[in-house]
């Protein structure tokens, strides 16, 4: 945890009294994460944007619904998901609420612009990442590019851990098969 | 399949309890197979960090509550602005827009700029009689000048000339009084 001279739950119990700066300090920590979260999931960087000025402005009409301070982040996730998920209701109204999936082309990740790494390994990473399902590569994108618990993911995709972590262990399976193969003489 | 007391996954992620994690650390010290797929967890994770997180385009920024309901234009220009693309296509735009009109209207000459025909023919006829009045004024003033100077010239000879014919009188009457002038009647 990266230490903070103000905590999220000070700033955020200032905000619920009308401190619309301290809201500003709080969106400026949690905004490219957010817009990053909802670009690997929709694959769209207009999309991203404008879903995170919603789910920012979503947050602050029900920043007073939030419980307990501490749980901000995967609460403000909750709201992401949710906005992203009834983006593509709207895209795809002919398909049922509960089974609409984001379209699973195009991530829309940079790849290689600033990276110490091969462009090759970044293409087929991203590779990698479009042939797992939305469900699978969302469940990727809130552990390892997110940091979330378990518990976290399953408040913010409404779902059992035990579903968390049965998507996250067949999406890890099959991006180690690409990503990591086994050599015959051990780890390649 | 893994052989450590715990999902080695679960311990990658650090998703164990204190304890828990302590086991395992001691069952794969001991255990090739479980050292291998803790490798390629960590070589998985790594190459998924090749992608890295994008800088938002765009600060969100949160002024006062009235203006927290953002209309369907506002966002739509939000989003325009947002796109560097569509910046730098509208930015070309207007250079060239600026261009055309710069072209279409330019005439040559400041001062016509804008101008019908018939009020440039206006101002020029305008411009030339201001420059004739001032040749006009100058032409004049110069001859008054040089009417006086002669003038003044004239006078001083006619003061000289009359002071001549003083002195010469004055010498006539001295001469007539000595009496070095004898009348031929008196000879």
């Amino acid at each position: 945890m990266i230490f903070r001279a103000v905590e999220d739950a000070d700033l955020i119990r200032q905000a619920t009294r009308g401190g619309v700066e301290s809201y500003n300090l709080l969106v400026s920590r949690y905004e490219k994460r957010v817009y990053n979260y909802l670009l690997r999931i929709t694959g769209n960087r207009e999309d991203a944007m404008d879903l995170a000025q919603d789910v920012f402005l979503k947050a602050y009409q029900n920043l007073r619904k939030l419980d307990d301070p501490g749980r901000f982040a995967p609460w403000l996730y909750r709201i992401a998901h949710n906005e992203a998920y009834s983006l593509f209701r709207k895209r795809r109204p002919e398909v049922d609420g509960e089974t609409v999936e984001p379209e699973a082309t195009d991530m829309g990740i940079s790849v290689g612009a600033t990276s110490v790494f091969p462009i090759e390994l970044s293409l087929a990473v991203a590779s990698a990442l479009e042939r797992l399902s939305p469900d699978q590569r969302e469940a990727v994108v809130l552990k390892i590019y997110q940091g979330f618990k378990f518990e976290e993911m399953a408040e913010i995709l409404s779902c059992p851990v035990s579903t968390v972590k049965s998507r996250l262990y067949t999406a890890l399976e099959l991006l180690k098969a690409e990503l990591a193969p086994i050599s015959p003489r051990g780890v390649s | 399949m893994s052989c450590s007391p715990f999902d080695l996954r679960d311990y990658y992620l650090k998703e164990l309890t204190d304890p828990q994690q302590r086991q395992v650390e001691s069952h794969v010290k001991d255990c090739p197979a479980c050292r291998e797929e803790l490798e390629r967890l960590r070589l998985t994770q790594a190459a998924l960090f090749s992608l890295r997180d994008e800088e938002i385009p765009q600060r969100i920024a949160f002024v006062s509550d009235p203006v927290f309901e953002p209309s369907g234009p506002r966002r739509w220009w939000t989003a325009f602005w947002g796109s560097p693309g569509r910046l730098g296509f509208a930015s070309a735009a207007m250079l060239s827009a600026a261009l055309l009109i710069s072209a279409a209207t330019r005439t040559f000459g400041p001062a016509s700029a804008g101008l019908s025909s018939t009020e440039v023919d206006h101002r020029i006829e305008r411009a030339i009689d201001a420059s004739e009045a001032r040749q006009t004024s100058k032409t004049t003033q110069l001859v008054h000048e040089l009417a006086q100077k002669a003038d003044t010239e004239h006078q001083l000879r006619l003061v000289a000339e009359s002071e001549a014919e003083y002195a010469r009188k004055q010498a006539y009457s001295a001469e007539l009084k000595s009496g070095e002038y004898v009348t031929p009647a008196s000879n």
